[in-house]
C-alpha cells in the first residue's frame, strides 16, 4: 500500500482510525442482527401459541414433512457456514485464491440449499398441502388432525422468510466474489467480508431452530 | 490492535465437526419418544448448535463484548415477547367460567323451533283442543 499505516485509502474521513471504523461497522451489523432476531421472533412466537393449541395437530402434521431432505438442508447450510468463516480465515492470511474458492463454494451451496427447498415446496404444492384457505390434502394422516392448514402457514411463512434471508444473502456473497477478484477486499480490509459472514451464520442458526422445530418435534 | 484476531483452522473444524455430530444426535433421538421430553431434548441440543455458530463462527468469542451483549438482548426480549403473548393465549379459557365449566352441559336453547309440548307434539297456539286425544296414547 502506497499510503502510510494512518490513512489507507479504505479509511473514511469521519473515522478516526482503521480499528474504529471496522468495530462501528461491526456494531451497526449486530444491531441489525437484533432487528432480524426479532422479525423472526415473532414468527417463533406463532409457532409457540400455536403449538400450545393444538399440540396434536403439530406432532401429527411435522411427519408430513420429509426428513431426509430437512437433514441434508441442515448438512448443507452447516458447510456453507464453515466455507464462509474459511473465507474470513483465508482473507485474513493475505490467502487471495483460497478465499475466493471458499466464496464460491458458500455461494454453491446457498444454491443447493434453494434447489433442495424448491424440491420440497413443488411436492406440498402438487398434494395441496398449503397454507389457510389453500390446503386441500386430505390423505389417511391428517383425517384426525385439527386443523393441520395452520401448521402449513407457519411452516411457509417461517421457511419462505428463511428462503429469502438465503436469497439475499447469494446475492450478496456474489458481490464479495466480485470484490475479492478485483482485490478490493484484502487482509488490511475485509470488513464486508466479515459483516455478510455474521448474516450468513444468522440464517444458519436460524435454521438450526426451523430443522427441530418442523421436521422432528 | 491493528490485527483482528486469527482463529486457528482447527478450531473452525473442530467446531464445524460438532455441529455435525449434534445434527446427527438430534435425528437419531426423534426416532425414540420420549413424551413431553422430545421438545426440551431438540430445543436444548439446537441451543447448544447456535451457542457454538454464535461464539465461533460469528467470532462473539473473541470481539467486543459489547455485541455478544446487544446478542443477549435480542434473545431477552424474544424471551418477554414469548413469555407475555403465553400469559394471554395460555389462559384464555379461564376469563369465562361458564365456558371452561358449563353449568347444564345438556342446556340448549331452541327458540328457533316451532313449539312443542311435553312430549315433542307441535303445538297449535291458536287452537285449543287439539291434544284432547292424548291421553289413549299411554
Amino acid at each position: 500500500m502506497s499510503h502510510d499505516n494512518s490513512s489507507p485509502d479504505f479509511l473514511q474521513h469521519h473515522f478516526h482510525d482503521v480499528d474504529q471504523q471496522y468495530e462501528t461497522a461491526k456494531l451497526g451489523m449486530w444491531a441489525f442482527i437484533l432487528t432480524e432476531v426479532l422479525t423472526f421472533g415473532g414468527l417463533f412466537v406463532a409457532y409457540v401459541v400455536y403449538r400450545s393449541w393444538y399440540p396434536e395437530m403439530f406432532v401429527g402434521a411435522n411427519l408430513l414433512l420429509d426428513v431426509n431432505k430437512g437433514l441434508l438442508n441442515t448438512i448443507v447450510l452447516i458447510t456453507s457456514s464453515l466455507t464462509m468463516v474459511l473465507a474470513v480465515w483465508a482473507i485474513q492470511q493475505k490467502k487471495q485464491k483460497l478465499s475466493l474458492f471458499m466464496l464460491i463454494a458458500t455461494f454453491l451451496f446457498a444454491f443447493m440449499f434453494l434447489g433442495i427447498k424448491y424440491l420440497e415446496y413443488s411436492h406440498k404444492f402438487e398434494v395441496g398441502q398449503l397454507p389457510g384457505e389453500y390446503y386441500s390434502y386430505m390423505g389417511p394422516e391428517v383425517a384426525h388432525l385439527n386443523n393441520p392448514h395452520i401448521f402449513f402457514s407457519i411452516y411457509f411463512i417461517m421457511t419462505g422468510l428463511h428462503g429469502l434471508h438465503v436469497a439475499i444473502g447469494m446475492g450478496l456473497i456474489a458481490w464479495l466474489i466480485y470484490a475479492t477478484a478485483k482485490g478490493n477486499l484484502h487482509s488490511k480490509y475485509y470488513t464486508p467480508m466479515e459483516m455478510i459472514g455474521i448474516f450468513w451464520h444468522l440464517v444458519d442458526l436460524i435454521w438450526i431452530y426451523l430443522f427441530p422445530l418442523f421436521y422432528l418435534i | 490492535m491493528s490485527e483482528h484476531h486469527i482463529t486457528p483452522l482447527k478450531t473452525y473444524l473442530v467446531i464445524a465437526g460438532a455441529l455435525f455430530c449434534l445434527t446427527a444426535i438430534t435425528v437419531w433421538v426423534s426416532y425414540f419418544d420420549f413424551g413431553s421430553l422430545n421438545i426440551i431434548i431438540a430445543m436444548g441440543v439446537a441451543t447448544f448448535k447456535a451457542t457454538l455458530v454464535a461464539l465461533f463462527f460469528m467470532h462473539l468469542l473473541w470481539d467486543d463484548k459489547k455485541n455478544l451483549t446487544m446478542f443477549i438482548m435480542s434473545l431477552m426480549f424474544l424471551g418477554i415477547f414469548i413469555t407475555i403473548t403465553l400469559l394471554d393465549t395460555g389462559f384464555r379459557g379461564g376469563v369465562n367460567p361458564e365456558v371452561e365449566y358449563p353449568i347444564n352441559k345438556r342446556a340448549a336453547f331452541y327458540d328457533s323451533l316451532p313449539l312443542t309440548d311435553t312430549h315433542g307434539n307441535p303445538v297449535d297456539e291458536h287452537g285449543t283442543d287439539s291434544h284432547e286425544g292424548d291421553e289413549d296414547h299411554h
